[in-house]
């Protein structure tokens, strides 16, 4: 790991006044660290956002719905008994995220904000097009990780369990800068590498995630997810599948359906979700959906199985919300 | 010039060594040790502290867990520095008066390893647990060191010995 | 008195006809009941291992230690025509740099330079840099400029093969390594009503021992000591012996505790050599051990496989059998061949099997727990299923049919094969009679269950050489030394179990002091041959001990000697019991010393061990996920001295399996020859909730013929069978063969489409 500056401040003013030219913000430090090990990232100063007060914990706030620090350890969400009664999806989501003691240092800006797991991504022998060169190394080499809908020059998986979670809320995320503030739908935060845009996220230089956001009306919701991995634990998904809905009579309503493991950002569903819109949730209607959730889907030799997991993972993910 | 130790101010320190104190086991431990120094390796290399083992250095294995203010977490993915003024607990801290901790008694009672190498990071894991959760269930104890990798494959007899220690502890 | 005796020596099932010093004559097997030997023992070595204190060769500080790391070659193949450290000389911190054009010669594994002019593998050694802390040495590798020409490569098994493929060596790339046949199995295969063709394939397994390989050299200006994680002290001494040209008296090498080594720590590797030079160049000691990476790159795997089977079927019984396969031995030199358990493991007349070596620009292989049988099998036990089902019998039937009473290779006996009692319990404990062709309604709708079994075959006879000394101290208690090692199979207890039951002390009054080449010499710990081969020794030198014990005691007692015996660390006359420290406190300081060496196997007759593993499982047939619910163990290795540790050690060999089965697999990128996972997320070893419950039966009859302990080996026996016995439960439950390992959903899910073609 090359040498580096660190910053431990207290308030986000001062972590904020730090946050300059090369300058990374670092939260659990979990993936920042491995990427630093790899030789990827290089940074010269790390403002390490750990000791920010106020940046921990999450509130149910009346009216507003459920307000959550950016500093939250994942492990805080998932064991949270008062969480898994107002939006279970969310423990749900990080139950089998990587392992108790990445949960407990992993938290849920830098979450969302985790890079990639492409294996030629993480190799720095590998100039690939998202580091500035010009091939995508898996697409003519090993893939079976690998993006089979929405990809463009980069076919990375979005990795993140609790991101669809969040999407399938309608969350957002706010964010800050020593300048300026602003709110931006959890979805937007996520960029599909593409043209000039060689990067995952749409957070800006010097800014941080303070806090992500679920409204109110999510928590009147029904919510499922699923994960499917090729080991019983400790794995990022092959395919993740969250969803939630209005039900009424057996009726669903404003059908969130996204997918992580498929697409490199969280993939939502959109076609699924407009055949489901104002169905019963019944097996034939869950498993439609589930043929038309990855509709337009590109995949290679290697990857091509996680459409038909895809399917069968949303069709199931349907049904128990429909239980 | 030196480098200024890393305050409540928040200015930067570093690249270079900095100072950094902290508790390793119940006693105080002022080091001085760059930024990119791991806590891993502040524990092995600059305390001497060599249960605690480094085998991935990645955050996937689970060799280095220790206790950070009572939470199991990897030490290979731990900057030194950011455990100021933090308790830090390694297997070298159980136990007292040349007894063993009930998990580590536990751990030998139910042959809860073969190589050994793991031991020191499952023993971390299981300990961390119970301090959450006396009477934890199999599942919970297979939880809880789902981010143990034991490449012997000890495994149902760690389980085996979790459950046991907390009952032994209660 | 000692003797030169001739002996057939097997290792790793490799065999060799070798000369051996015994001792003194043989005991014959305890005719009673052991009291020790046979109880649950927790191991003796526990608190040291529990508290951290154990000290493995990675924990090693000794003062002033310098630290070793390697520049490795980025290219799968490549001339390194030029090398300039000047930079890296000059960096802080930097001692030395050793590399192709500056290194002295130093024999290994056949080559007479450990910096190749042709680097052959992604990972290949090209320099090494020597430095005040590891930081500083690998900060000091990214200065050193290298020259390379590269070359066209080849790192997958089947483009090696393929016509057109970059010829590697002057021979090219595949050639034979071994061949048997009896019979005519062409004739066979011709005449038979049904014959089974089928092509498996095995994925590189990698070892990912927890500690990587790595060494601590020190030379004191007399003697050079080498502590290295091992499974070989003596291996290692050698190694160093023809590396370095020093006399055996200026070496020495220990291996206290050792985190893990599934074969892949056999002998010495380049580190071993370049600690050991630059140990000597600086007058400090040096510190060289491998990343986790380095650990996947170049440190041995278990080589992936391409397998053919041809099976036929004729009046109720096997017509023909002819196996072929092929390895990717990548940079290795040898072959762990998959068709030995074809060759002896059923009563089969007319039968052929070929292996072939097939070189790659891919790290070398090395012996990986049970090397070759676990490949060989998974092929050979899923053929006979699927002609088990085109012929409609029952899987379990046709190989209790085809049970094979003497080795069909050698032509001789076993001396004890209990086979059939380990398929009866293991059908019993599974259930088997339940088991129904075509598999049952799982526990949702779209899960299938369904039972599978295979059988399994292995070596671990043991034999000479070994030795080991008893010291009995004046207090009672006894030093076993034996230049061994624990790998963490449980051996130190053993040991102490069978010195304290011979001796008639208590295990707790036994210490083990092995991993020394200071000490008698040990064998590999490899090959399941560590029990039978060092017990036996460590036995005989108990009993040497007690009878010299004896002696002493009878001329202080006035007793005849015919007359003592001790028991419980006391020694016993009629009526008396005193405790070894009264009798001998007049004596203040004495030291006894037993002595105790291997015996040769039995001639004329076939050591070997056997077993069966029996596997419920569902398959979901949307996701293609495996669910084990249970996997019974039944192993037949005669005596157990230790129930708790081979227990133990059949779960960790089921477990070690099941990766190999279900989730391990090392990744290549062909065009550029890089491993994508030598790394522990994406290399995927299991985990604690990957493991199902484990039910461990040994048939437990000491095998009287073999040593005078009745045991043999179980390091590699429960890895064998696992993985044919789940693809069997897969296709019982759902139709679908999967003829890949690992078998993951991807591959599931593929079969299943198969079958609905």
């Amino acid at each position: 790991m090359r040498p580096f500056s660190l910053a431990r401040p207290r308030s986000l003013g001062d972590a904020l006044r730090l946050l300059g030219p090369d300058t990374t913000a670092m939260a659990g430090g979990t993936d920042l660290l491995g990427l630093m090990k790899a030789g990827v990232a290089e940074p010269e100063r790390i403002v390490d956002l750990t000791q920010v007060e106020d940046l921990q914990g999450w509130q149910r706030e009346r009216g507003k719905g459920v307000r959550i620090g950016a500093l939250t350890p994942l492990a805080e969400l998932e064991s949270s008994e008062e969480l898994r009664r107002v939006l279970p999806i969310l423990p749900a989501s990080l139950a089998d995220a990587a392992t108790p003691q990445l949960r407990a240092m992993g938290t849920v800006g830098g979450n969302l904000l985790q890079r990639n797991r492409c294996w030629y991504y993480r190799d720095d022998a590998f100039e690939c097009w998202l580091k500035g060169g010009s091939r995508c190394f898996a697409r003519e080499g090993e893939h079976q990780y690998h993006a089979v809908v929405g990809a463009r020059e980069c076919i990375i998986a979005s990795p993140s369990d609790l991101a669809p979670a969040l999407i399938a809320l309608d969350a957002t995320v706010e964010l800050r800068s020593a300048r300026a503030a602003r709110e931006l739908g959890v979805q937007e935060l996520f960029v599909v590498p593409h043209g000039s845009q060689r990067r995952e996220h749409s957070i800006r230089p010097g800014e941080v995630i303070v806090s992500v956001r679920v409204p109110e009306a999510a928590l009147a919701r029904a919510g499922a997810f699923a994960k499917q991995m090729d080991r019983k634990a400790w794995s990022f998904a092959l395919v993740s599948v969250a969803a939630s809905a209005r039900l009424k009579g057996g009726v669903a309503r404003d059908l969130r359906i996204v997918l992580g493991g498929v697409a490199p950002v969280p993939w939502r569903a959109g076609a699924a979700e407009a055949f489901l819109e104002g169905r019963a949730l019944d097996e034939a209607a869950c498993a439609r959906a589930g043929a038309l959730a990855l509709e337009g889907a590109e995949p290679l030799p290697q990857n091509a199985y996680k459409v038909p997991l895809a399917g069968e993972l949303v069709r199931r993910t349907l049904l128990s919300l429909a239980q | 010039m030196p480098d200024r130790p890393s305050g409540p101010t928040g200015a930067f320190a570093g690249p270079g060594p900095a100072d950094v104190a902290l508790e390793v086991n119940g006693r105080p431990v002022a080091l001085r040790v760059p930024p990119h120094r791991t806590l891993l390796d502040a524990l092995r290399e600059d305390l001497g502290l060599t249960g605690t083992k480094k085998v991935c250095d990645e955050g996937t294995c689970g060799a280095c867990t220790v206790l950070v203010d009572g939470r199991a977490i990897y030490s290979c993915m731990t900057l030194a520095h950011s455990c100021a003024g933090r308790q830090v607990e390694t297997v070298e801290g159980l136990g007292r008066d040349g007894t063993l901790h009930p998990v580590q008694q536990a751990f030998i009672d139910h042959d809860a390893f073969q190589c050994g190498f793991c031991t020191p990071g499952q023993v971390m894991s299981i300990v961390g647990l119970l301090r959450e959760n006396d009477a934890p269930t199999a599942e919970e104890v297979t939880r809880a060191v789902t981010g143990n990798l034991c490449r012997c494959g000890a495994y149902p007899n760690i389980v085996a010995a979790g459950v046991a220690a907390a009952k032994k502890q209660r | 008195m000692s003797r030169i005796v001739r002996t057939t020596v097997e290792i790793e099932g490799r065999m060799s006809d070798e000369l051996a010093l015994v001792d003194g004559k043989d005991l014959p097997g305890w005719t009673g009941e052991t009291t020790i030997v046979g109880a649950r023992t927790p191991r003796v070595d526990g608190a040291q291992r529990v508290t951290g204190r154990a000290r493995y060769t990675h924990d090693l500080q000794l003062p002033g230690m310098l630290h070793a790391r390697f520049l490795r070659s980025p290219h799968a193949r490549a001339r390194v025509d030029r090398v300039d450290a000047s930079r890296a000389l000059t960096a802080p911190g930097v001692r030395a740099v050793l590399h192709r054009f500056n290194a002295p010669k130093a024999a290994f594994r056949g080559e007479e330079t450990i910096f190749r002019a042709e680097v052959r593998f992604v990972g290949d050694e090209v320099a090494a840099v020597c430095a005040d802390t590891a930081e500083a040495a690998d900060a000091a590798l990214r200065l050193i400029e290298v020259d390379y020409e590269v070359l066209p490569h080849v790192v997958d098994l089947e483009d090696a093969i393929a016509e057109g493929a970059p010829r590697l060596e002057e021979k090219g790339n595949v050639s034979v390594s071994g061949s048997h046949s009896r019979g005519d199995a062409k004739r066979a295969l011709e005449q038979a009503a049904i014959v089974v063709d089928r092509t498996y394939r095995t994925s590189t397994q990698l070892h990912n021992s927890l500690e990587t390989h790595g060494a601590v050299a020190h030379w004191d200006g007399e003697r050079l000591t080498v502590w290295e994680s091992t499974q070989h002290v003596f291996g290692v001494r050698q190694g160093l012996q023809a590396a370095l040209a020093l006399p055996y008296s200026k070496l020495r090498v220990i291996c206290d505790y050792m985190g893990g080594g599934f074969g892949s720590k056999g002998g010495i590797g380049k580190y071993t050599i370049v600690a050991a030079l630059f140990a000597r160049m600086t007058g400090a000691p040096v510190r060289c051990v491998l990343t986790r990476e380095e650990e996947n790159l170049a440190a041995g795997n278990r080589s992936a496989t391409l397998q053919r089977v041809r099976v036929g079927w004729k009046r109720g019984r096997i017509s023909g059998l002819e196996h072929l396969s092929w390895s990717n031995s990548g940079q290795g030199r040898w072959v762990a061949d998959p068709t030995g358990p074809t060759n002896t493991l059923y009563d089969v007349k007319d039968l052929s099997t070929k292996s072939y070596r097939v070189v790659t620009n891919a790290g070398a292989l090395s012996a990986f727990r049970a090397p070759g049988y676990l490949e060989g099998t998974f092929a050979l036990e899923c053929a006979l299923d699927e002609l088990a089902d085109r012929a409609g019998v029952d899987p379990l039937e046709l190989r209790r049919k085809h049970h094979a009473r003497t080795d069909g290779v050698m032509k001789v006996r076993y001396t004890q094969k209990r086979l059939l009692e380990c398929y009866d319990i293991g059908a019993e404990a599974i259930g088997w009679s339940k088991r129904k062709p075509g598999g049952t309604r799982g526990s949702t709708p779209q899960r299938r269950r369904g039972m599978g079994m295979a059988s399994q075959i292995w070596f671990g006879g043991g034999g000479p050489p070994a030795y080991a000394t008893v010291h009995l101290n004046p207090d009672g208690t006894a030093v076993v030394r034996s230049g061994t090692q624990e790998i963490g199979t449980g051996t130190r207890t053993i040991l102490a179990q069978i010195c304290a039951e011979e001796l008639g002390v208590r295990v707790g009054d036994v210490r083990v002091e092995i991993g020394d080449t200071d000490a008698p010499y040990g064998p590999i710990s490899a090959g399941s041959l560590t029990a039978a081969s060092v017990g036996p020794a460590v036995r005989l030198a108990a009993a040497d001990a007690r009878e010299q014990l004896l002696g002493a005691a009878s001329g202080l007692m006035e007793v005849r000697k015919t007359e003592l015996r001790v028991e419980g660390g006391k020694i016993v006359s009629k009526g008396a019991r005193k405790p070894i420290k009264e009798i001998f406190d007049e004596l203040q300081n004495y030291t006894v010393i037993g002595k105790g060496s291997r015996h040769p196997n039995p001639a004329k007759v076939s050591l070997n061990t056997f077993g069966a593993h029996f596997v419920l499982l569902e398959v979901d047939t949307g996701t293609g996920e495996i669910f084990i619910e249970k996997i019974v163990a039944v192993h037949d290795i005669g005596r157990i001295v230790n129930p708790m540790t081979a227990a133990s050690q059949v779960e960790g060999g089921v477990i070690q399996a099941l990766g190999f089965a279900l989730t391990e697999e090392r990744v290549l990128d062909r065009r550029s020859g890089r491993v994508l996972n030598a790394d522990l997320e994406e290399y995927k070893v299991p985990t604690v909730r990957d493991v199902p419950p484990i039910v461990v039966r040994f048939t437990d009859v000491p095998d009287t013929k073999a040593n005078n302990l009745g045991v043999k080996g179980l390091g590699e026996p429960p890895i064998i069978p696992t993985a044919a016995a789940i693809a069997n439960a897969i296709a019982n439950a759902t139709g679908a063969r999967v003829r890949t390992t690992p078998m993951t959903p991807r591959r599931v899910l593929a079969a299943l489409a198969e079958r609905e073609r």
